[in-house]
Formats: structure tokens, C-alpha cells, sequence
């Protein structure tokens, strides 16, 4: 550490605010998180409303923005980020761009080598259970299994 | 960088202050952290496009994953990101003892968490549920002629291994008459009805009736079992009891035959056919009906008390890729708790105060980072 001197008065270094969040915050946000959990917890049971095939898209999108809403939770008030300057930025801006970058590259090769199977290959693909009507070949079996 | 306050057009002073305003620590936990947000948006990233990108994914409860157990550990790490945090604010308050007693916390919670997920891997090696090469996992893909005869040798291996016994206990004997049973009556029938097949649609039927037997999703929530095989289990009953009415005027018939053999060898190979006859009457198929309910829940589910020793090939689609994301993903963040708790370990015997408060909110840094990636986990492997 290069500020020993300083941090007698100022442990979190000189490169954020004044203010820190006080132990009562660290409560709200700890409830706020367990709140959260229930809410994602709450698509596997009975009383959600969106079970049926072809509607899971809904309980994913608000487990997937439960999850972001709860990680924004913890990096600005756990890991202090809120009170940081602007440094925060150069690392956290380039390594979120990187990550999606990522992501996405992924998608030609991985997310779509199904529709480059050969006949060989899909003949040993994995198939959902009774994805059509008996009869039928392996590849078309595939087609209908597509859109589950 | 920072500027003087002066009046504008007046001279500035440049205070020059290299790298982030940051104590080093802090700097480097953090660009460590950056490149800990890339490997793991690599790793769920890759989970997400092997996933979407598959034809079928299986759900939580045909891979026996608990939702609700994946919700206590979601709930365990929130805690201890508690703990960890006010562990620090302890130390900038110099209560050196009360930050002790809260990293002694998050130290327990992390354990807590870890020994839960020891706990669910233990129950996924038990079901046979595990990435595996040689010479190939126990998770077939589909149920095909490949699959049939996995189901058939197993069945084979566990009677041969039985049989070898110099003495059995009532227990083994029980399960070898069960393996024989399953063999004769289940597996080997449906296996040659599959070969025999005139249509694709005829064999794939006798092969789903194999793989529904062994193992099976259970029906979706709120819909009840209307699959095709249950139906076909339950009509199973009288086919074999009709089954029993043919073999025994079969066996009447060699009965009659038998006195006007005059060849030895003949009669050697008619006898043996009137015994296999004999025990497929007496023992086989009344013990196949009993089988029944348990082929309607499923040989492999945890319903059974055999499955254990059974042992038998499952039919999952997409398990094998679904095991090697599951154990991929939830082990790196595995081993990062097991790192935490180590650095929490050696900081134990410290005393904190406002000065090394810093030690606490850089491993602090990293735990709450440990607990984010879980929160994206959770609900991706637990609840998608």
C-alpha cells in the first residue's frame, strides 16, 4: 500500500468520497437481496403464472433481470463502487464491453452448430422425448425438436 | 490527477499521481477482478449458447437438481456478503474483536455453502450423473439400438457378477431372480421387437417403452402422465397374463411331445426348452407383473430401492453436455470459495484496525464477487 499515512484517517484510500454507507444500509440491502432471491424462487412455484411450453422466455427475462438488479445491488453498495470515483469506469466499462464481446462471438460456431449437423451427426444427436408424431426420420425429428 | 483551486487563467498546478488513485491492493485486486468478470462471462457464456444453440436441454428434476436447495445457498452467500462487509466496517471502527467474530461468520457461511454443494455433487456421482470417458458415461442421448443393448449388457454384467458368488444371501438371490427377470421378460423382448421392427416408427416405439421403463422425466407441472408408455404399462398386465395362458399350453404340448423323443440330443434340447418354459410360467412373468408399477415410475428413479445396485444406462437427452456445463461452471466457483475461505483462514489470527482495514475490503472485493457470479448461476442452472 502507498498510503499508509493516510489511511489512519482514510482506509478506502484517497480515491473516493467522503460519505460511506452506513451499517443500516448494508441491512436494507441485505434484505433487498433476499427479497430479490424470493422473487427469482418464485417462477418454480405453483402460483407463477407463465408454466405452460412457449412461455418460459417470461420467467427468464425476469429471473435474468432480478439477477442484473441484485448484482447492481452488490458492486455499488457491498464493493463500494457507488462511492468510487471515476476510475471505476476505465476497468469496469472495457471488461463489460470484453465479456459481451465474447458472448457473442460464441454465437456462429456454438450457438448455431445445430443447423450445420450432417445427417450422421444428427442421427446421434440428442432428441427432446417424443418430439413428433411416431414416423418420420431422425432429421426431421430435429426440426420439430428446434423449437423447444 | 487533481487541480489546485485556483481562478482560471491563473497558472495550474498539476499534482502528478501515477496509476489509479487507488492504494495498490485495491489496484490490483481490482484489475484482477476484470479479468475474473472475463473468465466467467466466458464460462456462463459458453453455457448459454451450448444451451439455447442445443435441441433439448434437460430440466432441473430429470438431472435431480433441488431448486430449493439452490435457493439456501443463494441465501447462505447473500449472508456472508454481509458478514464479510460489515467485518470491514468493524475494522475501520478499530473493534478489532467484533471484525474477527464477523470474518469468523463469513468464514462459516462459506463453509456452509461448500459443504451443500459437496453434498449435491454426492447425490449427481450416486445417480450416475457425471462427465465420464471410459469407456463412455452412463447418459445416452436417445433411446436407440445402442442404448438397448447398454440397458441389456449392464443387466448382463450385474447377473454374471451374482452368479459368481460363492454363496448368496437372501438379498442377492433376490436381486439375481430381479436381474434375471428384467432381462428375460423387459429388456431382451422389447430388444428384439426393436430389431424385428417392420417401420422406424415401430422400433422407436419398443425402444421408448425400454428407455421410459429404466427412466423418465416426471410429467410437467400441473400436467399428468399422458405419455404413451405409462398407458402401454398399464395395458402390460394383461398381455403377460395372456402370455402365461400361451406358454403353459406351449409347455403342455413339448409335455406330450417329450415321451416320443427317441433321440437323446433332441430330447436334451426339448426338455431344456420345457424348463425355460417352466420358469417363465412359475416365476419370470408373475415376477414381471409385480415389476410393473415399478417400470411405471421408473427402474433408475429414487422410488426404487434397487436403483442403486442396478446401476442401468439413462436416457437423458443433452445430459452428458448438461453435466459437463453443471460440474464446469459450479466447480470453478466452487474452487473460487474454497480460495476465499483459505485467505479467510490465514487472516483469521489477525488483529484489524483502521490501518490494515484494507486487507478486509480487498479479500472483501473478491468474495462479493464470488457471491455475483453466484446470482447469475442460481436462477441459470437452478430455475432456466
Amino acid at each position: 500500500m502507498n498510503d499508509h499515512h493516510a489511511s489512519a484517517h482514510d482506509p478506502h484510500g484517497h480515491g473516493e468520497h467522503g460519505h460511506h454507507p452506513s451499517l443500516w444500509l448494508y441491512i436494507y440491502v441485505f434484505f433487498a437481496l433476499c427479497v430479490l432471491t424470493g422473487a427469482s424462487f418464485f417462477t418454480y412455484s405453483d402460483a407463477w403464472p407463465f408454466h405452460h411450453p412457449g412461455q418460459e422466455w417470461v420467467g427468464w427475462t425476469f429471473m435474468m433481470a432480478v439477477s442484473c438488479t441484485k448484482a447492481m445491488l452488490v458492486i455499488m453498495f457491498f464493493m463500494h463502487v457507488k462511492y468510487e470515483k471515476s476510475w471505476k469506469y476505465v476497468l469496469t466499462v472495457p471488461t463489460a464491453m470484453m465479456a459481451v464481446f465474447l458472448v457473442l462471438m460464441l454465437v456462429p460456431d456454438v450457438g448455431l452448430r445445430t443447423h450445420h449437423y450432417d445427417e450422421g451427426r444428427m442421427q446421434r444427436a440428442a432428441m427432446p422425448v417424443h418430439a413428433e408424431p411416431e414416423g418420420g426420420d431422425a432429421a426431421e425429428q430435429g426440426e420439430h425438436g428446434r423449437g423447444h | 490527477m487533481s487541480t489546485t483551486e485556483h481562478a482560471p487563467h491563473e497558472h495550474l498546478v498539476l499534482e502528478y499521481h501515477p496509476g489509479l488513485p487507488l492504494s495498490r491492493g485495491k489496484t490490483i485486486m481490482w484489475l484482477f477482478l476484470s479479468t475474473e468478470i472475463m473468465f466467467f462471462a466466458a464460462l456462463i457464456g459458453v453455457y448459454i449458447v451450448i444451451r439455447f444453440g442445443a435441441f433439448t436441454w434437460p430440466r432441473p428434476h430429470d438431472v435431480h437438481l433441488s431448486e430449493p436447495i439452490g435457493a439456501f445457498n443463494t441465501f447462505v452467500l447473500i449472508c456472508s456478503s454481509v458478514t464479510i462487509v460489515l467485518a470491514f466496517e468493524m475494522a475501520k471502527a478499530n473493534q478489532s474483536s467484533l471484525a474477527k467474530i464477523w470474518l469468523a461468520l463469513t468464514f462459516a457461511l462459506g463453509g456452509v455453502f461448500l459443504g451443500v454443494k459437496a453434498y449435491e455433487y454426492q447425490a449427481k456421482f450416486a445417480h450416475g450423473i457425471h462427465p465420464s470417458a471410459s469407456p463412455r458415461s452412463r447418459l445416452y442421448e436417445r433411446a436407440d439400438l445402442v442404448y438397448a443393448a447398454a440397458v441389456r449388457q449392464r443387466l448382463a454384467d450385474v447377473r454374471t457378477e451374482l452368479e459368481k458368488l460363492p454363496e448368496r444371501t437372501d438379498e442377492q438371490n433376490e436381486q439375481l431372480s430381479r436381474t434375471s427377470t428384467l432381462l428375460n421378460q423387459f429388456v431382451r423382448p422389447l430388444e428384439k421387437k426393436a430389431v424385428m421392427a417392420n417401420t422406424a416408427a415401430e422400433r422407436q416405439a419398443a425402444l421408448d417403452l425400454l428407455a421410459y421403463g429404466v427412466f423418465h422425466a416426471e410429467p410437467h407441472r400441473g400436467e399428468a402422465d399422458s405419455s404413451v408408455e405409462g398407458k402401454k404399462i398399464d395395458a402390460e398386465e394383461d398381455r403377460l397374463k395372456a402370455e402365461i395362458v400361451a406358454a403353459k399350453g406351449q409347455r403342455e404340448a413339448i409335455a406330450a411331445e417329450l415321451p416320443t423323443i427317441t433321440d437323446a440330443e433332441a430330447k436334451d434340447k426339448k426338455q431344456a426348452e420345457y424348463d425355460t418354459l417352466g420358469r417363465a410360467i412359475d416365476t419370470e412373468i408373475p415376477a414381471m407383473i409385480e415389476l410393473l408399477p415399478t417400470l411405471k415410475t421408473g427402474l433408475m428413479s429414487d422410488d426404487n430401492p434397487d436403483a442403486h445396485w442396478l446401476k442401468l444406462p439413462l436416457m437423458i437427452p443433452s445430459g452428458n453436455m448438461w453435466a459437463s456445463t453443471y460440474f464446469l461452471l459450479t466447480g470453478f466457483h466452487a474452487i473460487h470459495v474454497l480460495i476465499g475461505l483459505i485467505a479467510f483462514a490465514l487472516m483469521l489470527p489477525m488483529r484489524f484496525t483502521a490501518k490494515n482495514a484494507g486487507i478486509l475490503e480487498n479479500i472483501g472485493l473478491y468474495w462479493h464477487f464470488v457471491d455475483l457470479v453466484w446470482i447469475f448461476l442460481f436462477p441459470l442452472l437452478y430455475l432456466f
